[in-house]
């Protein structure tokens, strides 16, 4: 939420408590939270954490600048197997395969956005889509780099020679790159860059009348989505420890959108509710476990249908009504 | 004689993405909306066959004229429920809108069928023949015979039929076919119902080669791309990009190697996205400015 809050910089000037409030919870949240919950509800968080990541590179290019994209989960691979491939086959460690990659993807990021400067709408889907198709084609028939079809084992991170691979030790690396890359997110949107974005998506002719650099910001968004999407997927490897090339395709980008329209595509915290949702659902589910892609497909298509503005959409007109009525109160 | 097999066999594959293709293009003239969604139509459409026989034990000329006829159904439910709430909301939302389609079917498709492949009947029987030293099955005649007779289908309803002729004057103005007494809604029901149906043809087509899966409906991007290489605006662009896909693509899996097969499709896709987005047939567009 405290995103969310951050971004509508006019309401959370007015009420500077809550921004502070929903601050200290960033911070204490994830330092208590070990000694409370079980290994495998850690592990959990962690996953919503990472796949959030991965979210918030969409909300930034498709929710904020506008710009569809189904090309999520080719940056996702690349973080993913980039990072992976680094320590398998040279040596680099993860902490600094990880960023490479980001990097790497974001330049990849970068100059989708420059080829696709002139699309829009579906064209834009299209060309994202044969993005992914194209980069999970190369992952499955290059097999004496990735092992092809049959996936690839991740080397576990380490720390002075020591493996992190308990749910509490990943924990306490995913969670504060998380929290350090949403604050980047969340202060880059409220700059001049954000405000592009947003322009952008408005209409891309406004926007060059008022001297934005369209090519330049559009491919910008893209190379953001790319980097959030490539770290997001690194760190999802080191929690998963195994790769299959199967779920870096076409279906996985949609689910990456299933992700923030459910959450709500215009914030941040929607990245966050909508991971959290995704995550979640398959544990709700219990015997029913073939039916947790269905159940997130219909709930897609019930949000897209009644509520266009996702859960945190929801959520914030709810607060809002809630604080106004309160205000009214005390009056 | 292999330039020749290799023809034949992409004509067989090309007929198929041409109906696809045929789906799209309706869809997007009368909408404006690319339905990401039509490719997992497809498959619904050989799935319902699948069911008819198994569990309401339908002979299967029975079950494929069923199935047809829900596909139809389908898509007027699709369009009813989910599309024309939307058809105010942003682009943006009417993408997401077809694509959460798409992931209904597929993962209804794997929850209910199971992940597993299944076996579909041929037409007619996939035993090679040999005629002058070509080889050729009576299957895959059957399934070009098939896209032919459905294509000629499709010219004569829009040339000679009073819908077909509004489906025309509807996708090409709205508010003017709307003036005129088109009634514009009805037209864009039927238009969804035609290419539901049409994707369920491609479905039953295509099923006996390739395996049914929920992963099926990537033939979807196929289709895509010949209609993209057609323009994507015109009918007959979309089945000559259709033709021409197939044999492009049987091209490249025969004389370099399978993985290029694939590959080729969605590279040539992003180069006509990027070089020709008009289509390599696209003289209509400069025909409107």
């Amino acid at each position: 939420m405290a995103y969310s809050a951050s971004r509508n910089s006019r309401r959370s000037d007015a009420r500077p408590g809550i921004k502070v409030m929903a601050w200290c919870c960033v911070v204490a949240v994830p330092l208590l939270l070990p000694s409370i919950v079980s290994e495998y509800r850690l592990f959990q968080v962690g996953l919503i954490a990472s796949t959030s990541l991965v979210a918030a590179g969409l909300v930034i290019v498709t929710g904020v600048a506008g710009q569809v994209s189904l090309a999520q989960a080719a940056f996702v691979a690349l973080g993913a197997y980039g990072s992976t491939l680094l320590a398998q086959d040279l040596g680099i460690s993860q902490w600094i395969g990880i960023p490479v990659s980001a990097v790497a993807a974001g330049a990849v990021g970068y100059v989708l956005g420059l080829l696709t400067l002139r699309m829009g709408g579906h064209y834009l889907a299209l060309a994202t889509m044969a993005l992914t198709a194209i980069v999970q084609v190369v992952i499955v028939h290059w097999q004496s780099l990735t092992n092809g079809a049959l996936g690839l084992a991740v080397m576990p991170l380490t720390i002075g020679g020591k493996p992190l691979t308990s749910g509490v030790a990943l924990f306490y690396v995913v969670i504060p790159v998380t929290v350090a890359m949403f604050a980047l997110a969340a202060n880059l949107l409220d700059s001049r860059v954000g405000r592009a974005f947003a322009a952008l998506r408005q209409s891309e002719i406004a926007a060059s009348t008022l001297g934005i650099n369209v090519l330049h910001y559009k491919a910008l968004a893209f190379a953001l989505s790319a980097v959030f999407g490539a770290v997001g997927g690194g760190l999802q490897a080191l929690q998963t420890t195994y790769l299959d090339p199967q779920s870096f395709g076409i279906v996985e980008s949609v689910l990456f959108i299933a992700i923030i329209v459910i959450g709500g595509f215009r914030s941040m915290a929607g990245a966050v509710l909508g991971s959290a949702v995704f995550t979640i659902i398959p544990t709700m589910l219990g015997a029913f476990q073939s039916y947790r892609g269905l159940a997130f497909a219909l709930l897609l298509l019930g949000t897209i249908v009644l509520f266009p503005g996702g859960l945190a959409g929801l959520g914030s007109a709810g607060l809002a009504k809630g604080l106004s009525w309160f205000e009214g109160r005390r009056k | 004689m292999l330039a020749i097999q290799v023809l034949l066999s992409g004509i067989t594959s090309g007929s198929i993405y041409a109906i696809v293709a045929l789906g799209f293009v309706l869809i997007y003239k009368g909408t404006r909306v690319v339905h990401f969604g039509l490719g997992e139509q497809v498959t619904l459409g050989a799935y319902l066959v699948i069911i008819g026989q198994l569990y309401a034990g339908f002979p299967f000329y029975l079950a494929v004229a069923a199935a047809v006829a829900l596909a139809g159904g389908f898509g007027f439910l699709v369009e009813r429920c989910i599309m024309r709430p939307i058809s105010y909301q942003p682009v943006l939302v009417q993408i997401i809108g077809t694509l959460a389609i798409g992931l209904a079917i597929r993962e209804g498709l794997r929850a209910f069928m199971g992940p597993h492949g299944w076996p579909f009947e041929f037409l007619l029987s996939p035993a090679p023949v040999s005629v002058a030293g070509i080889f050729f099955a009576w299957s895959n005649v059957a399934i070009i015979a098939a896209s032919l007779a459905v294509m000629a289908a499709s010219f004569v309803f829009f040339t000679y039929s009073r819908l077909g002729q509004a489906v025309l004057a509807a996708c090409e103005n709205p508010v003017g076919a709307y003036l005129v007494g088109v009634p514009v809604r009805r037209v864009i029901s039927w238009i969804w119902i035609m290419a539901s149906v049409l994707a369920a043809l491609a479905g039953i087509l295509i099923a006996p080669i390739i395996t049914l899966s929920p992963e099926m409906g990537l033939i979807g991007i196929k289709g895509f791309t010949a209609a993209v290489l057609g323009g994507f605006t015109s009918l007959p662009g979309a089945v000559a990009g259709g033709f021409l896909l197939g044999v492009i693509e049987t091209a490249t899996g025969t004389y370099t190697s399978s993985a290029m097969k694939d590959a080729t499709t969605f590279v040539l896709l992003v180069l006509v996205i990027i070089l020709r987005p008009h289509g390599l047939f696209g003289f209509a567009q400069f025909k409107k400015v």
